[in-house]
């Protein structure tokens, strides 16, 4: 809570950066939806999703990726304390450095942006019709199943800045990748789809879902979807603590 | 003329000093690109035409995007506002050397660089998915579509400059740059052509400098303007090229006066 706490003040300190990175991300999720519905006013479906499931895989894309640097924002800066030194002073520590690293430092700003997703996706899965409770929970549970492998993903990147301190373009790669997942996964062709569903498990972590909530989703599928989630993070952390031991500190 | 020569060199040995850098910076570049190209590709599923574009059209202009924008958008201008707040500016004003012209040799350097990597990978990525490109026969409409690419590049370089003078007055040069990339992610015609947008909007997109980073050369490439709209927009580009250079000049000399080289 108080890293929290200081992260938040820090990243509030100057409200010109804060309204205008806020107007940015604001401006990121309506102008990627002006084109989604461009792209839906001359095709109406596309491989067989309307415009509503679009939207609302849309929706779900936003809702884990801003979830996940909203937590994670800590992560962005991580290379600084690899080659200062300064990773040191935060292994020496009583507490855990790979929860120091990956959420030591949220940003409030993703926090207001969730307000937005929230309302957007709760009015469009709204107009759905009618929805069983089973499948939201079932969707609910995708959500965190979803979080749980972009935390591996975020903590494979810190591995690889622990080895290399390489990490600002890696993590953006990541971002680049996933933000295939704006929509939904089928609509590529193979063997893409399979490469970005189960190697890059991007479709497991944004498009199932919102499958989910659709009825799309079979069980045998959405028991795949949980132990490629629960593998993904456990075989991360592996990563994490295998890239630890090759540690060089810059000096400190 | 020796100097700027130079200035190109040190400039490739810095982009060569962090390999993997370097490296990891052109996978991503293919990533993104890869990213449109599927998508166009997942579009284009069992139909012919889309907003008026073939297939290899849209996918022809997907993959030229890639080499434009590398072109374009490929920037040193971004340390400027890291200089300016540092005080590292100090060092370049008490050298005969002139501040824009630096720059810009540096900004021909790395775009230079970075255009061979994205020939290179380009062809290789048209050599492994075989998309139906289309080829420009026509001498004229490439030379032209050479020409909108050199207007677009120094369009960049001035605005690019102008965010980075934000370091004159704020310590944070980041934001503005941000919103910027945003605004252009959209707005320069990188993800998709922009005329299928409604016309409000596209005119909206027509009346920005953005248009002429990517879509417009590209569509000049393309063959689908007229000659008169060529000449229209070459002459609008650069008109917007003038008009930044001098804005660029003129915050330049404002931002001198209340430079106090901070963090030197």
């Amino acid at each position: 809570m108080t890293l929290t706490f200081n992260s938040f003040q820090t990243s509030l300190t100057s409200r010109t950066s804060a309204f205008l990175f806020l107007t940015g991300k604001l401006l990121r999720f309506v102008l990627f939806g002006v084109f989604l519905f461009a792209l839906f006013a001359k095709t109406s479906r596309i491989a067989d999703y309307s415009v509503l499931q679009a939207v609302i895989f849309y929706l779900t894309y936003n809702l884990i990726d801003t979830t996940a640097q909203l937590f994670f924002r800590e992560v962005y800066r991580f290379r600084q304390q690899v080659v200062s030194g300064d990773f040191d002073l935060v292994l020496v520590k009583p507490s855990s450095p790979l929860f120091r690293a990956l959420a030591g430092g949220a940003d409030p700003l993703d926090l207001f942006m969730l307000i937005p997703y929230v309302g957007s996706l709760v009015y469009a899965v709204s107009r759905l019709g009618t929805i069983e409770i089973s499948t939201v929970g079932l969707y609910v549970l995708l959500l965190i199943n979803g979080f749980l492998i972009a935390t591996g993903f975020h903590i494979l990147v810190l591995a690889l800045a622990v080895v290399t301190t390489e990490i600002d373009h890696a993590i953006m790669i990541y971002r680049d990748i996933t933000s295939m997942a704006r929509l939904p996964v089928d609509i590529y062709r193979e063997p893409l789809r399979s490469l970005i569903t189960f190697v890059v498990p991007v479709g497991v972590m944004m498009t199932f879902p919102a499958k989910a909530l659709f009825g799309l989703l079979s069980p045998g599928f959405t028991a795949i979807a949980l132990m490629v989630g629960i593998l993904f993070f456990f075989v991360s952390v592996r990563v994490w603590r295998c890239a630890l031991t090759k540690y060089a500190s810059a000096s400190s | 003329m020796k100097q700027y020569l130079q200035i190109i060199k040190n400039t490739w040995a810095e982009m060569m000093m962090y390999r993997l850098n370097f490296v990891l910076w052109r996978v991503r570049w293919v990533v993104q690109r890869l990213v449109v190209y599927f998508l166009w590709w997942a579009i284009f599923a069992g139909r012919q035409e889309v907003f008026g574009y073939s297939q290899s059209m849209i996918l022809t202009y997907v993959l030229l995007g890639n080499i434009v924008g590398t072109f374009v958008l490929g920037t040193t201008t971004m340390d400027i506002g890291g200089v300016i707040n540092q005080g590292n500016l100090s060092n370049f004003l008490i050298r005969p050397i002139n501040f824009f012209r630096y720059y810009l040799a540096r900004d021909i350097g790395d775009k230079l660089l970075n255009l061979v990597f994205a020939v290179v990978e380009i062809a290789l990525l048209v050599f492994l998915l075989r998309p139906p490109v289309f080829l420009q026969s026509n001498i004229w409409y490439i030379l032209l579509s050479v020409v909108a690419i050199g207007v677009a590049a120094f369009l960049y370089f001035f605005f690019s400059l102008l965010l980075g003078f934000f370091g004159f007055w704020s310590a944070d040069v980041w934001a503005p740059r941000f919103l910027s990339f945003v605004i252009m992610e959209f707005f320069a015609g990188g993800l998709f052509p922009l005329d299928i947008l409604p016309q409000p909007l596209f005119h909206f997109a027509r009346s920005l400098p953005f248009f002429y980073f990517i879509y417009f050369p590209i569509k000049v490439y393309l063959g689908q303007l007229s000659l008169t709209s060529v000449m229209q927009g070459l002459v609008t580009g650069l008109v917007w090229v003038g008009g930044l250079w001098y804005i660029a000049r003129l915050v330049w000399k404002k931002g001198l006066r209340v430079y106090t080289a901070e963090g030197k």
